[in-house]
């Protein structure tokens, strides 16, 4: 019989905390697992005869790199520029303010709080970005109401779930020259504990899709570390949305496929083969849009 | 069978001949040179880089949530293993955080040593931010050396490096003479087995942030030299854990990694030695990805050119300008 669809992030935990790993975990992933790590590894070892890649010189991949190596490879190799957006600035808030209500669970989140909790950890940008708009206030204002909404869909986390925030997570393949990492918001559960483990990730803007597949990349990256696949993946949105997704096997083989393609897509670049760009959305906010010969293509705002 | 203890006075006998001679030939006296893994990291990442941090650059950044994390979690691991060990049988599993926060509230003290001094400070002044932060570093840490070394921890386990009341139980170290201004500071964070001439000891690092296989040989190397001489006995492994990768890597200590340590130790003397006369010199330049963050990559030909070549890649792909 199909259990009942768990629709938030409290309810998960209730949900979970009574099971343990032997009792009700995910250990039916083990094959599948086995299964995506065989095929993650005969591919970054194939692609990386060809992308010329080395332990020393590796590809490194991470979820961003996953994901637009699929939406757009062109986009991929877009430079990083340290601009901040009042997108940006609102997402690294709220995380900052999921963190603090983590860490400290019985003071409620603020947008002070948390840019204070920035600082310490040694990012200043944000408080000065934050500073430095005209229009500060509206900023402000829109970023507390995404902080207020976060904290109330924040459960009361018990200590046996072992709440670990920023939690590194990190697969070499190929004998090191292929290297797929990330970071977990918010890690619950898993070894040693006897609870299943839980994949938390706090978005700060409105829900989108790329977010999941970001969450079943984390549940890989999650089960070959620990040996053993999450019970759950869990997008909590400051937008009141929460995405829970139980880890199945289908998850992690899903994961795994999209890695796969985002080698195969990435070796031929390296090989020297032009970056194919797909047109969409994403054109609007891309540096490269700019002699750029798809992006004229891409739908406007609004069309 | 191996004389631990002889391995370990040969290194040092070596090693206090050529740092002495090293500080000796000085153009001007030697300010204190405090030799750890990160400096040792830095040296060996790139030379000139590590001249041009000068004073600034070379003493210890100060306790931060970043710096602060691998200390406080030993340190909270400790406490717990001090205060819930009961007569008989293991101690409970701990809770990271709050065992971390346990210890925040009565394992520090105002005027204590290291980390446990500087979070007593932080909650006198009322910095809960900053104490959140350390506590996330440190609860990952206490998380990731318990995940990886097993509940109850190994009986032959020891922590090192946790300074405790009157000052005992600090890093290991070791000075190569009396009244050196070098000292050699071992950042192993825990002992499996006890120092003895058989050997039968190896030192445990674990980083919740493995790197490459490089960097975990480099630690390894590192360690092995440095521990030998604190701890007075050659171990016989240093095992490094990685949180993030979920793996233990055992690297044997043997005389090849105990000289390519002890090179390390000594390109820090050598390194600050040659910043009294040379300062800032690019001739012994090691390019990297770091080269992206250099201060001094305007006057550096070696990293000019890398950063014009292969630096124009990032992690394995090539960057596209972009145009306007």
């Amino acid at each position: 019989m199909a259990r009942r669809p768990v629709p938030t992030l409290p309810h998960l935990l209730a949900e979970l905390g009574a099971t343990t790993v032997e009792g009700g975990g995910a250990d039916h992933a083990d094959e599948a697992l086995a299964a995506s790590v065989r095929l993650l590894e005969a591919a970054a070892r194939e692609a990386a005869t060809v992308g010329g890649w080395t332990a020393d010189d590796p590809l490194r991949l991470a979820k961003g790199r996953v994901g637009w190596l699929a939406r757009c490879p062109r986009r991929a190799l877009a430079p990083t520029d340290g601009d901040l957006t009042d997108d940006l600035v609102a997402g690294l808030v709220v995380d900052a303010a999921a963190k603090l209500a983590t860490l400290v669970p019985h003071r409620r989140p603020t947008v002070e709080a948390a840019v204070r909790y920035l600082e310490a950890t040694g990012d200043t940008a944000v408080a000065r970005h934050l500073a430095d708009r005209a229009d500060g206030g509206a900023l402000q204002a829109d970023v507390a109401g995404r902080v207020a909404l976060l904290a109330g869909l924040w459960p009361e986390l018990d200590a046996g779930w072992w709440p670990r925030v920023e939690e590194p997570v990190r697969m070499a393949l190929a004998g090191g020259a292929v290297v797929v990492s990330g970071r977990l918001d918010l890690l619950l559960g898993g070894p040693p504990t006897p609870r299943p483990a839980v994949v938390v990730e706090v978005k700060g803007g409105r829900w989108h899709d790329s977010a999941r597949a970001d969450a079943h990349l984390y549940a890989l990256l999650l089960a070959r570390r620990d040996r053993r696949a999450p019970a759950a993946v869990v997008t909590v949105v400051a937008d009141g949305t929460t995405q829970v997704e139980p880890v199945r096997p289908a998850v992690l083989a899903t994961a795994a496929d999209r890695v796969v393609h985002a080698l195969e897509v990435a070796a031929t670049i390296a090989a020297g083969e032009p970056a194919p760009a797909h047109p969409g959305p994403h054109c609007a906010h891309c540096s490269l849009r700019r002699g750029c010969p798809e992006a004229a293509l891409a739908p406007t705002a609004g069309s | 069978m191996r004389d631990a203890a002889t391995v370990a006075e040969r290194l040092a006998g070596h090693l206090a001949a050529t740092v002495t001679a090293m500080v000796a030939a000085a153009p001007a006296p030697v300010a204190p040179v405090y030799v750890s893994w990160g400096a040792a990291a830095e040296v060996a990442t790139c030379p000139p880089r590590y001249r041009a941090a000068g004073e600034a650059g070379w003493r210890f950044p100060g306790w931060a949530p970043a710096t602060a994390g691998a200390a406080a979690g030993r340190a909270a691991l400790d406490h717990h293993l001090q205060a819930t060990t009961p007569p008989a049988g293991p101690p409970p599993l701990p809770a990271p955080l709050e065992a971390v926060r346990s210890w925040m509230r009565s394992g520090t003290a105002v005027g204590a040593p290291g980390v446990a001094g500087w979070v007593a400070e932080l909650r006198v002044r009322g910095d809960g931010t900053t104490m959140a932060a350390t506590a996330a570093t440190a609860a990952r840490w206490l998380a990731g050396f318990v995940r990886l070394w097993g509940w109850p921890l190994p009986s032959r386990l020891a922590l090192l490096n946790v300074p405790r009341e009157g000052g005992a139980g600090g890093a290991p170290r070791w000075w190569p003479a009396r009244r050196s201004p070098v000292s050699v500071a071992s950042g192993a964070d825990a002992r499996l087995g006890r120092p003895g001439r058989t050997g039968d000891l190896s030192l445990v690092v674990h980083r919740p942030s493995s790197g490459g296989d490089r960097d975990v040989h480099r630690r390894a190397a590192y360690e092995a030299a440095a521990g030998a001489l604190a701890l007075r006995v050659a171990p016989e492994a240093v095992v490094v854990s990685g949180g993030d990768t979920g793996e233990r890597v055992r690297v044997v200590v043997d005389d090849d990694l105990l000289a390519a340590g002890a090179e390390m130790i000594a390109a820090v003397v050598r390194a600050r030695v040659t910043a009294l006369t040379a300062g800032f010199d690019p001739g012994d330049a090691r390019p990297s990805v770091l080269c992206r963050w250099c201060e001094e990559a305007g006057r550096c030909p070696a990293g000019a050119a890398w950063l014009a070549g292969p630096g124009r890649w990032h992690a394995g792909l090539p960057v596209l300008a972009a145009e306007g």
